[in-house]
């Protein structure tokens, strides 16, 4: 009689993972929405020039102000601009500069963070008090002063941007600092007379790199909606940019008689933001299960 | 108790410090000449010599710190480009205008915003949960600005229910201010006309300003109720027979509320932003249409102003707020 070989209880780990994942997403339907709407973007985004019907800056004064139609599906601006275009390629600019602000919080909040953990001490208290002061401000007001101050341009913006948002990413990094410094490797590096710096590269950092990237797409809805008010307050983006918060700003003269001109921008702020919003919530549920309920 | 509130207080002093600090290098050193920026490109070179005088610009930098502290201490934020107005009579002016529309804006969240956390926590999982979770993240992330718009459209341009700018209907006019809140001064007077007619015009900017801080409550409420809903004790009272909705509300809702009100002060901060933009959707005439039309001029010593005042004032919020958790929290307390 023929011996039935047994088929292996455990599959090997790493397909385990994979359907954990996947069994995951199924349970949260609203984190798939979320990757959804972010994907779509990024592809509208990449591919806006091969997508977008007409020119985003090419002025055609004889359609302007037109209604919703076939040949212009969201509408015509004040000098005869399409709108669905200047939508698309609004999602190149928001997520451009969305993205940038939060890698540049990020990598200067994270660094400042980890040398500030690291080394405890006065130089700690001082940099947590800075953050501190810098947090004591509601984000849109200082964003918004700070880029006043510098100069109403789509870069500024995003730099004030990203200077309200560095707060988060010293407090993120700091907290995986203090805990990796007592470390028996980083002991074992420090009696080996390993200098500082060394050891914040090296290891340091390093251990603060997955908090980190959480964190930023934790912030990209936030951040595009600072991108967007920003532009709308006129302190962002200036026109003919086809800015999704600058073209609201402009619509907004408009919006008694032609709805239209300030309503699709504004939706596509509002699935670019609920989408990183959804995907970050997802995110932090699947990789933190005491916090998904 | 006491040693907390009084290293609270000493921290409020170091913050009140920094900010004036970051006001100060905003105005003061980043801008490179202030003193240009105010008279304008135009002006003659005797003139912008005066002004840089007056301003103290030629004294070295810590002098200048000084002598802005010391105007601040004396209540003098400096004159405002755009209307030649000292800035803090103008945002005196403007304050009572802001503080209204943010009260309304701030009770109609937690009025909504705490029953719909409860329901959406006892209901965890069911369609009512999914319709709460879906209404809060939209407060996240619907900007105020278009939510304010498309409001405008609905029930102003194309239903014709709701007033969509002002504070009151045009030829309406207020006769006696006392607190400066039309709702409130027109009752202590017993002006009914004026009364309806204010809270007529608070309705739809007050509910698009609330949905920012609602969103904000309702994911806190959920969250911690879903937590304490979960503890031994609440099972431990349901099994002794205590009713239900008495279980939910005075086990449940009186432990939850506790990090709930951290979360409220922090979510002043986004009220306070809204209110800038929300101000500006519906010509609303308070500190932060004052502020954006100021921005338009690149009216400084008016923005700086307001910034420092709205920081302050936010730091002042949770101050209290954070002596509200000492009083609701025994532990803390100790």
């Amino acid at each position: 009689m023929e011996m039935q070989v047994e088929k292996p209880v455990f599959e090997p780990v790493s397909v385990q993972r994979k359907s954990l994942l996947w069994y995951k997403l199924q349970k949260n339907p609203m984190t798939l929405v979320g990757i959804l709407l972010v994907t779509a973007l990024t592809v509208i985004a990449i591919f806006a020039p091969c997508i977008a019907p007409s020119d985003p800056v090419k002025i055609n004064i004889l359609d302007r102000l037109e209604a919703p139609s076939v040949k212009h599906p969201f509408g015509t601006d004040e000098v005869g601009r399409d709108i669905l275009t200047r939508v698309i390629y609004g999602a190149r600019l928001s997520l451009g500069v969305g993205i940038t602000a939060v890698v540049i919080a990020g990598l200067i909040g994270s660094s400042i963070g980890a040398v500030s953990g690291y080394w405890g001490g006065t130089v700690d208290q001082i940099i947590m008090r800075i953050m501190d002061i810098i947090l004591s401000f509601p984000t849109l007001v200082l964003a918004m002063t700070l880029a006043a101050t510098l100069g109403p341009n789509l870069i500024n913006a995003m730099l004030a941007i990203a200077v309200v948002k560095i707060p988060v990413y010293v407090r993120l990094a700091r907290s995986e600092a203090l805990s990796v410094r007592e470390r028996l490797y980083v002991k074992a590096a420090k009696t080996f007379g390993l200098p500082d710096w060394y050891i914040i590269i090296r290891h340091i950092i390093p251990n603060t790199i997955t908090p980190v990237i959480i964190q930023t797409t934790l912030d990209l809805g936030d951040v595009i909606l600072l991108v967007a008010t920003l532009g709308f307050l006129g302190l962002g983006a200036q026109p003919p940019q086809p800015e999704w918060g600058t073209m609201i700003s402009t619509g907004f003269k408009h919006m008694i008689d032609q709805w239209w001109y300030p309503t699709f921008p504004g939706l596509a702020i509002f699935l670019a933001v609920v989408g990183f919003n959804l995907l970050g919530d997802g995110l932090r549920d699947i990789l933190d299960p005491k916090s998904a309920r | 108790m006491k040693r907390i509130i009084v290293k609270r207080l000493s921290l409020l002093v170091l913050v009140l410090f920094g900010v004036t600090l970051i006001t100060f290098v905003m105005s003061h050193v980043i801008p490179g000449d202030p003193a240009r920026m105010m008279v304008g490109q135009r002006a003659s070179e005797e003139t912008l010599q005066k002004v840089r005088e007056d301003l103290g610009l030629d004294q070295p930098v810590w002098a200048q710190y000084l002598l802005y502290i010391r105007g601040l201490l004396s209540g003098d934020l400096g004159t405002s480009i755009r209307t030649q107005q000292p800035v803090i009579s103008d945002l005196a002016a403007f304050f009572p205008a802001t503080l209204e529309l943010a009260l309304y804006a701030f009770i109609i969240a937690l009025l909504i915003g705490i029953p719909l956390g409860v329901i959406s926590a006892v209901k965890q999982n069911t369609i009512l949960d999914h319709i709460g979770r879906v209404f809060s993240i939209g407060g996240v992330s619907i900007p105020v600005f278009w939510s304010g718009i498309v409001a405008i459209i609905i029930f102003y341009a194309q239903l014709g229910w709701l007033p969509a700018s002002g504070r009151l209907s045009i030829g309406l006019e207020i006769n006696r201010t006392i607190t400066g809140l039309y709702t409130i001064d027109s009752l202590l007077t017993g002006n009914w006309k004026i009364f309806k007619d204010s809270l007529w015009h608070l309705i739809l900017p007050a509910i698009t300003l609330s949905y920012v801080q609602l969103a904000t409550i309702t994911r806190q409420v959920r969250a911690s109720m879903l937590e304490v809903l979960n503890q031994e004790y609440i099972r431990t009272a349901r099994a002794n027979g205590i009713e239900e909705w008495y279980l939910i509300i005075f086990y449940g809702l009186r432990n939850a509320l506790k990090p709930t009100v951290t979360v409220v002060g922090l979510s002043f901060g986004s009220l306070l932003g809204g209110a800038v933009v929300t101000e500006t959707i519906f010509a609303w005439p308070g500190m932060g249409k004052y502020v954006v039309d100021s921005i338009a001029f690149l009216d400084f010593p008016s923005i700086m102003g307001f910034t420092l005042i709205i920081a302050i004032g936010y730091v002042i919020i949770n101050l209290i707020v954070d002596l509200l958790y000492m009083v609701l929290d025994p532990q803390v307390r100790e």
